[in-house]
């Protein structure tokens, strides 16, 4: 709009603009450390962690993918086994660590800052504990049953195999591990059910709020949606509006307020 | 500190500002710093809700008994239900589930917020705290099993206050976005402080009267929100031509209801009362790059003010389609807006979800053209004689809406060698305070409401932009918007800025003819304010 005729212009679109914004905005949480960098300070270790959670989770899916193929995970193998056994063991520890810490920091920042505690209900602390109560028994499960991750890649494949187990591993799963395995479950089932699911959501709640300004052009997909939309009959009550349920949209903004008599 | 669920309990005021409280300003303005909002005189306001804070933006009659409350409650309720019914509402319905559903309470927009930082972070001017109301009652009413969930995700209790207040609360936001913009996840709290308007609006026939009833309303039945029909209005024009060919020396042609004009120009009708010079400098510009214009005399086609956008979508979506109906009748090729921030916003962007087939004619900023006419070289400028510091408030409409930014400072960099930037400015800049309605809003002490708390940030703006300038140099605020020059007006009264620091306001036209070479009066005149 700030180019002479802007309808006439052709509308410039980058794909590679767009990924160079939201990347860093949802992986490093730029916007909060920009604005609120104290909260930054303890919210991006979460939500880092939680990245690298994922990333753990992936690595385990292609490492029992490739143990179904015959090609075990493990070191001293050939490079890229080796390659996957190191960066999992790497990503699944700093993922469990930051997660530790970032989530023990924000729920203990929201129940001593008034400014966040005074507009926090029951579930929002829920959903910080759950995440911390994963993160933890993962890291001691981590620290004391499973440094290599390899039990974890046992389970996947049982997944994947449908309750087969690793040729010369028998399932033999700890305490630690079979609660890690039913804390994972339950985050991914409730955790959609939440607003937490905003860390994905953002991607668009900013292509529907904040960047949204496709024009509406002769013929165009949005201009056949205004028409439909126009042909909608409200039923607001004010008296100024008019409405009577069986009026359209497209009447009503075409017509004055009913004067009043 | 107050809790949003707070909103629901009784008491005289649930918010108070103590003299001291307000954000300080700095010399020669400190007397000011113990100032605070002036209680209203004894029984002036014992029939009407008063009970969020120090002022009064509607005056909702208080519920004569318990019937009456119990019908208020009611309709609140369908209304709520409807903003979430796409026949209702298709326009917002998306943005407001996704702004109502994801918020993080990070509480990282209420940094952005001018009105919650100049209070001294009163916490009902904290966008959450407006927004976190909505979002109890909506979770707790409109979702399903939504009294159980409200246990768990902040339960609110719904009174009478809790409406009465809210109603008013809408009005303590001046719809700036300032927050929109700096939300990590991409929630709108001002769209959620616009739809509870519209539902107060178009279910409960509650909004401020200065614009509904004598701004929509009057705005339809008689042509403009100032009152003047079209006779008036072509008067009051003719007399702003003589003006204007005393300041050119030449005759002056102002084209009237021209059919196949390529331009037709929409100036908010404020101008033509309290800043003619405005719509003359226009005249002056056009006739002198040779543009092919016209105005309209015709009913609503001499106002493009659009104040349905602050508070009702039904009112909005009627102004626009006049604006548009007389384009078309006109035949001309597209619409120019003039120097008016919140019809920019309607006109272009959200009459854009509402004009199709062939009244969707295309609109423009005035900005764009007038950057082009100035670069075109057509115009004889002299920057010599915009000698003087020059800074610009950026509308938020026009720069955070619409992201046009550069063609306004393109303009002044060429014609004001001493032209410097607030801080921040441009998609950043703070509102002047009269956005959303509050410029035209004086009932009570609402005025003074706005000019200490909305208009605050601005004030400190322009004085620090001018900081490095002697109190006795005449200095210009461009305010290319007449709410905005509205506040500035309002601020620089209210604190005596003229005289203690010769600070004058004005538009962007009036500095542009003011650099033309060959007028033979200057247009901005210092002395005579």
């Amino acid at each position: 709009m700030e180019e002479l005729n802007w309808w006439e212009k052709e509308r410039k679109r980058s794909l590679v603009n767009e990924m160079k914004y939201m990347i860093p905005e949802i992986l490093l949480l730029r916007g909060l450390r920009e604005e609120n960098p104290r909260l930054w300070n303890v919210s991006f270790p979460f939500h880092f962690g939680l990245y690298l959670m994922l990333g753990t989770f992936v690595l385990l899916f292609i490492g029992a993918g490739s143990m179904i193929l015959g090609v075990p995970v493990a070191p001293g193998k050939s490079l890229i086994p080796s390659f996957l056994y190191y960066l999992t063991i790497l990503v699944g520890f700093i993922g469990l660590t930051l997660g530790t810490v970032g989530s023990a920091a924000l729920l203990h920042r929201r129940f001593r800052d008034p400014e966040l505690k005074n507009y926090s209900g029951f579930a929002d602390y829920l959903n910080l504990f759950l995440f911390l109560i994963f993160f933890a028994i993962s890291l001691l499960a981590w620290l004391f049953h499973d440094h290599a991750f390899d039990g974890a890649r046992a389970y996947v494949y049982s997944l994947l195999t449908f309750g087969g187990s690793p040729e010369g591993r028998a399932i033999e799963r700890s305490f630690l591990g079979l609660l890690t395995i039913g804390l994972a479950s339950l985050l991914v089932a409730y955790i959609p059910l939440t607003h937490m699911s905003h860390m994905f959501m953002k991607y668009f709640i900013y292509h529907s709020v904040r960047w949204e300004d496709d024009p509406n052009l002769k013929g165009s997909k949005i201009e056949a949606a205004i028409l439909r939309n126009l042909r909608f009959k409200p039923t607001w009550s004010a008296s100024h509006i008019g409405a009577d349920g069986q009026k359209t949209w497209a009447e009503i903004a075409t017509s004055g307020p009913p004067v009043k008599k | 500190m107050l809790k949003p669920s707070d909103i629901s309990k009784p008491s005289k005021r649930l918010g108070h500002l103590e003299p001291g409280q307000l954000f300080p300003l700095p010399p020669p303005y400190e007397d000011f710093n113990q100032v605070t909002i002036s209680d209203w005189p004894a029984g002036k306001a014992a029939h009407i809700e008063t009970s969020l804070d120090d002022t009064v933006a509607i005056g909702i009659p208080k519920p004569l008994n318990k019937e009456e409350e119990e019908k208020y409650l009611h309709a609140f309720l369908s209304g709520l239900q409807k903003l979430f019914e796409k026949k209702n509402n298709w326009a917002f319905l998306q943005p407001l589930l996704l702004s109502l559903e994801h918020c993080a309470k990070c509480q990282t927009c209420s940094e952005a917020c001018p009105v919650y930082e100049m209070s001294g972070r009163q916490e009902i001017y904290r966008p959450t705290f407006r927004s976190d109301v909505v979002r109890r009652i909506y979770q707790k009413y409109v979702k399903p099993f939504g009294k159980i969930s409200a246990k768990l995700t902040g339960d609110i209790d719904l009174k009478w206050p809790t409406i009465a207040r809210l109603a008013e609360l809408a009005y303590r936001c001046t719809l700036c976005r300032r927050c929109a913009s700096v939300c990590p996840v991409g929630v709108d709290n001002a769209l959620i402080t616009h739809e509870v308007r519209k539902l107060f609006s178009q279910e409960m026939g509650i909004a401020p009267k200065e614009i509904h009833d004598k701004g929509s309303v009057q705005q339809l039945r008689v042509g403009s929100t100032t009152g003047m029909n079209p006779n008036a209005a072509k008067d009051s024009i003719e007399f702003i031509q003589e003006e204007m060919e005393e300041i050119t020396g030449y005759k002056m042609e102002i084209p009237w209801d021209k059919q196949g004009a390529e331009v037709l120009l929409l100036h908010n009708a404020g101008e033509v009362l309290s800043w003619p010079e405005n719509v003359g400098a226009f005249a002056i510009i056009f006739q002198a790059a040779g543009i092919s214009w016209t105005l309209s005399s015709e009913e609503m086609g001499y106002d493009v003010v659009n104040y349905g956008l602050w508070y009702d979508d039904v009112q909005m979506a009627r102004v626009a389609v006049k604006h548009a109906q007389i384009a078309k009748r006109l035949k001309v090729k597209k619409i120019i807006i003039g120097e008016c921030g919140h019809a920019h916003k309607a006109l272009t962007v959200i009459a854009d979800r509402v004009l199709a087939g062939d009244l969707n004619i295309p609109r423009e900023s005035a900005f764009v053209l007038l950057d082009e006419i100035v670069r075109s070289g057509k115009l004889k400028l002299d920057p010599s004689k915009n000698d003087f510091p020059i800074t610009l408030h950026d509308p938020c409409n026009i720069v955070r809406a619409m992201g046009i930014v550069e063609p306004q400072r393109r303009i002044l960099r060429k014609i004001a060698p001493k032209f410097r930037e607030m801080s921040p400015h441009g998609v950043e800049n703070y509102c002047c305070g009269g956005g959303s309605g509050f410029a035209i809003m004086s009932s009570f002490n609402f005025a003074e409401w706005r000019t200490l708390i909305s208009s605050r940030k601005k004030f400190l703006q322009i004085l620090d932009a001018f900081k490095d300038e002697p109190l006795e140099v005449p200095k210009y605020v461009c305010a290319p918007c007449s709410n905005c020059k509205g506040s500035i007006r309002d601020i620089l009264e209210y604190y005596q800025a003229k005289k203690r620091s010769h600070i004058y306001y004005g538009g962007l036209v009036e500095l542009i003819v003011n650099a033309m070479a060959d007028m033979k009066k200057p247009m901005i005149k210092f002395d005579e304010g």
